[in-house]
């Protein structure tokens, strides 16, 4: 309970007394209201209520400031939106899904409210993971010297999950103005909290954390909750560290319209909590000392029900989105490269190794934009520059504010890339998002959430990142080293991956990644990372467009498609069948996956009617499987042989090195299966 | 003459019986029995000496009853008045929060200027943590009737006894 008795029934003026029952009465009313929707066929088919948690909604909405603050609501933050500025036709808009609803067009599920114009975000379902977005956003309000806090709000339950903790312990290593909100209902769907946590108050889990102030409040009295509040973001901006605000609720309904409450709590537990209604309570404090004549409150409540009437005619003369809107805003433009339209070049300058093309290009792009960070796991320590040394001398260059360690913790790196982001369209964000490709498993949740974005919020919100990660084998690496996992994530809508072979092609990608928005996965073959055989000369500004595959031999006997690894093995392979007479190959090297360049593919297809796909990826499910299907589908009468496949075992990448070679794909393998080809 | 008052919620089950309790030990007519959720400034402050029923709701919280007094007594000057407060808990379901709310109530009475008498000692209870407790002693009765029931009669006898003085 709140000491700071800023506010209270006796000493609050009329006025403001007012706006808070108005506010609290419209988004009752819209909240009994909203299963009427589902009812009715019109939509609204999830729903979770906010009754019971009514005062500390209303109070993160008051203390919410849409100049300087953010706002990360969870999906039961009705009354918290509205009382932030979202007017009542704004929440039956995103009710009902419609074109016109200001989180994002009817794309998201209904109960996400949301106005990014307004900083307050449009998070996903994945309950709670927009912790680590409020601790991104917060960092870059820290680094950007900027007033304000970022608040996160969820229900105490899905604080069990990991990444909050991973939020929470990196808000107090970096000392950042967050506010953790946990609504404490004392249930998760149907679990009871005591199987989620042993402490009855999950925030009291936090009390070992430095730098974290921790609040406790009774979030269905109005007063507690906004003195609380109050107290809680002044704390933030005075010692400018965390803090958790614990609000104690109740759960009035069911979880959503989904749930049925009365299967797992008595009539007992049902009636108690009704006696606890926040609003109900509210009222009679209203009366019981004379701020408010039963006449007064009736006027109040006769405007509410107008306001709530009137949005929903409103809502329900809005427009529908449109089946073929479905394509837009998947992911943004990208930066188009005037000076190299085909990602071609004929610099004769010295040739580089592809770490050097990485790493001199990180460091001229960070010259050229200010706005630029990057971070991971030991990216930066004194002259230690990533676990291959590529951002080596980046700190030493560009400073601690821009170029940092993070935890071990993936998720974090991911999530917090994607909150930093929101801060400022104009940041470019690169990350390690795992010392190695193997290690990116954790983040997954993140990653995936950042491919929805763009789209989610009908194209309000880009994450600017690129996420490199050092992949593949062929170094001894086992199985938790030698990974290469561009067969799990390219088939995500709203991504680009790229895969280089080549020092030039390695640098112009990285470039062109740097610069675009939207999210890029930058997938490094580490394997090749100081081979003299991917050497390359590099143009200072060489950029490569996403998109844009590369012959790197030209032939007319077979085709060889591949990316990564196994590209200068194909070369190797095309050299030695030329030198010796055998037959003519063309290797093309894909470099993007995703956009992938169909035309240079049916370019080659059609020109020597056999195609072998190569990758280092299991053939079992590898990306290989989708270039094949695709040159089916589109150059069918063009083949004069089935397309072939060469790539991993379907087995695990073995640490000893008999083991290895079993498994990755080699040049005998692939030159036994492209003299098949030829002779089919 | 000194006035003495037991208030307590009458919707109330367990509490109600504490109090059925507590006034039948007292044995005098003149104690009288207020039901909490009708009290009204000048009933509270007509009394001396005011016995007060306490539960603990949720995580460590006043009933509805008592929280919507609070601004009513924060501004009460209730000097030379003597509270003994008893509460009701559950030392094993609810171990965090046990008597809590005996010790925010207790708080807002001594901020108003009175006097608090019947603390008790919290030898034979096993809780992790009381918003109640000081110098290691509850600021009130403590009646755990889910688990310690047998000894209800016997806690309150002695509360009655320690009371007669210290109201004295």
């Amino acid at each position: 309970m709140s000491t700071n008795k800023k506010y209270s029934i006796k000493h609050t003026d009329k006025e403001t007394l007012a706006k808070w029952l108005k506010l609290m009465l419209v988004g009752r009313a819209i909240d009994n209201r909203a299963p009427n929707y589902l009812k009715q066929a019109i939509g609204w088919s999830y729903h979770a209520p906010f009754a019971g948690h009514d005062g500390i909604q209303l109070a993160i909405g008051q203390i919410f400031d849409r100049e300087h603050d953010h706002l990360f609501p969870y999906y039961r933050d009705m009354l918290t939106t509205h009382s932030a500025g979202l007017t009542a036709e704004e929440l039956i808009l995103n009710g009902i899904s419609r074109d016109t609803d200001v989180a994002g067009g009817g794309r998201h599920m209904s109960n996400h409210f949301a106005k990014p114009e307004w900083n307050i975000h449009n998070v996903s379902s994945c309950t709670g993971n927009h912790t680590l977005h409020a601790v991104g956003l917060a960092r870059a309000m820290k680094k950007y010297k900027v007033p304000g806090v970022a608040i996160s709000s969820q229900g105490e339950s899905s604080v069990s999950e990991g990444y909050v903790y991973e939020a929470i312990n990196g808000a107090s290593t970096e000392k950042l103005p967050v506010i953790f909100v946990f609504q404490d209902n004392g249930y998760g769907i149907s679990v009871p909290k005591a199987d989620q946590t042993a402490n009855r108050k999950v925030a009291n889990n936090f009390s070992g954390f430095k730098n974290l102030e921790i609040f406790h409040c009774n979030g269905k009295d109005v007063f507690d909750s906004m003195n609380t509040m109050t107290a809680a973001k002044a704390y933030v901006a005075e010692h400018e560290h965390p803090v958790i605000v614990h609000a104690n609720c109740v759960r009035i309904h069911s979880h959503s319209n989904s749930d049925r409450h009365d299967l797992y709590r008595d009539d007992y537990e049902l009636n108690y909590v009704n006696e606890y209604d926040p609003l109900a309570k509210f009222r009679r404090l209203l009366l019981r000392y004379e701020r408010f004549t039963g006449a007064e409150l009736e006027a109040i409540e006769a405007e509410a029900k107008e306001v709530v009437k009137a949005a929903h005619k409103f809502g329900m003369n809005a427009p529908q989105p449109t089946p073929e809107s479905i394509h837009d805003f998947v992911i943004p433009e990208p930066y188009v490269s005037d000076k190299y339209p085909e990602g071609l070049h004929n610099h004769e300058g010295e040739p580089k190794k592809l770490i050097e093309g990485l790493n001199e290009t990180l460091k001229a792009e960070f010259r050229h934009n200010p706005d630029t960070f990057i971070w991971g796991q030991d990216v930066a320590h004194k002259e230690k520059g990533g676990i291959f040394n590529v951002t080596k001398g980046m700190q030493q260059e560009f400073g601690k504010e821009r170029v940092f360690n993070g935890p071990i913790a993936e998720d974090f790196i991911m999530g917090t890339a994607n909150g930093m982001s929101r801060f400022n369209d104009k940041l470019r964000i690169v990350v390690e998002g795992a010392e190695f490709a193997d290690y990116f498993w954790p983040a997954m949740e993140q990653f995936v959430e950042t491919s929805h974005e763009y789209w989610r919020t009908k194209g309000q919100f880009s994450p600017n990142i690129t996420v490199r990660l050092a992949s593949g084998g062929y170094i001894g690496g086992g199985l938790y080293h030698s990974q290469t996992i561009e067969g799990s994530l390219t088939p995500l809508p709203g991504i680009r991956v790229v895969y280089p072979s080549y020092a030039d092609d390695a640098a112009g990608l990285l470039r062109t990644s740097i610069r675009s928005r939207g999210l890029t996965l930058f997938l490094e073959p580490k394997a090749l990372y100081n081979s003299s055989k991917v050497l390359s000369p590099i143009p200072d500004d060489f950029e490569v467009p996403f998109g844009k595959a590369r012959l790197r031999r030209e032939g007319a006997d077979l085709s060889i498609i591949t990316y990564g690894n196994t590209t200068p093995m194909c070369v190797d392979l095309a050299d030695k069948f030329a030198e010796n007479g055998i037959a003519s190959v063309e290797v093309l090297d894909l470099r993007s996956l995703s956009p992938l360049d169909t035309e240079a593919i049916m370019a080659t297809v059609k020109k020597t009617g056999k195609v072998l796909v190569v990758h280092e990826d299991k053939v079992f499910g590898g990306f290989g499987g989708e270039v094949a299907a695709m040159i089916n589908d589109m150059t069918f009468e063009y083949l004069d042989a089935p397309v072939k496949r060469v790539g991993s075992t379907f087995t695990p990448v073995g640490f000893n090195r008999i083991l290895e070679a079993a498994v990755l794909p080699d040049l005998t393998r692939i030159e036994n299966a492209a003299t098949a080809l030829l002779n089919y | 003459m000194t006035k003495t008052a037991i208030i307590y919620s009458y919707n109330t089950k367990k509490t109600s019986k504490i109090a059925t309790l507590i006034q039948e030990g007292f044995n005098d007519p003149a104690i009288e029995m207020i039901n909490a959720e009708e009290i009204t400034e000048d009933t509270f402050l007509s009394f001396d000496h005011i016995i007060m029923g306490v539960a603990t709701w949720f995580d460590g919280e006043l009933p509805n009853f008592w929280d919507e007094f609070v601004p009513a007594l924060e501004e009460m000057d209730l000097t030379g008045k003597k509270f003994a407060l008893f509460g009701l808990g559950d030392q094993k379901g609810y171990p965090e929060n046990f008597l809590d709310g005996v010790g925010i109530m207790g708080e807002i009475l001594e901020e108003q200027g009175a006097a608090l008498v019947g603390f008790t000692s919290t030898e034979g209870y096993e809780f992790e943590s009381s918003r109640a407790l000081r110098n290691e002693q509850f600021m009130g009765l403590a009646i755990d009737y889910e688990n310690q029931g047998s000894m209800n009669k016997q806690r309150v006898a002695a509360w009655i006894d320690q009371l007669r003085k210290e109201f004295a």
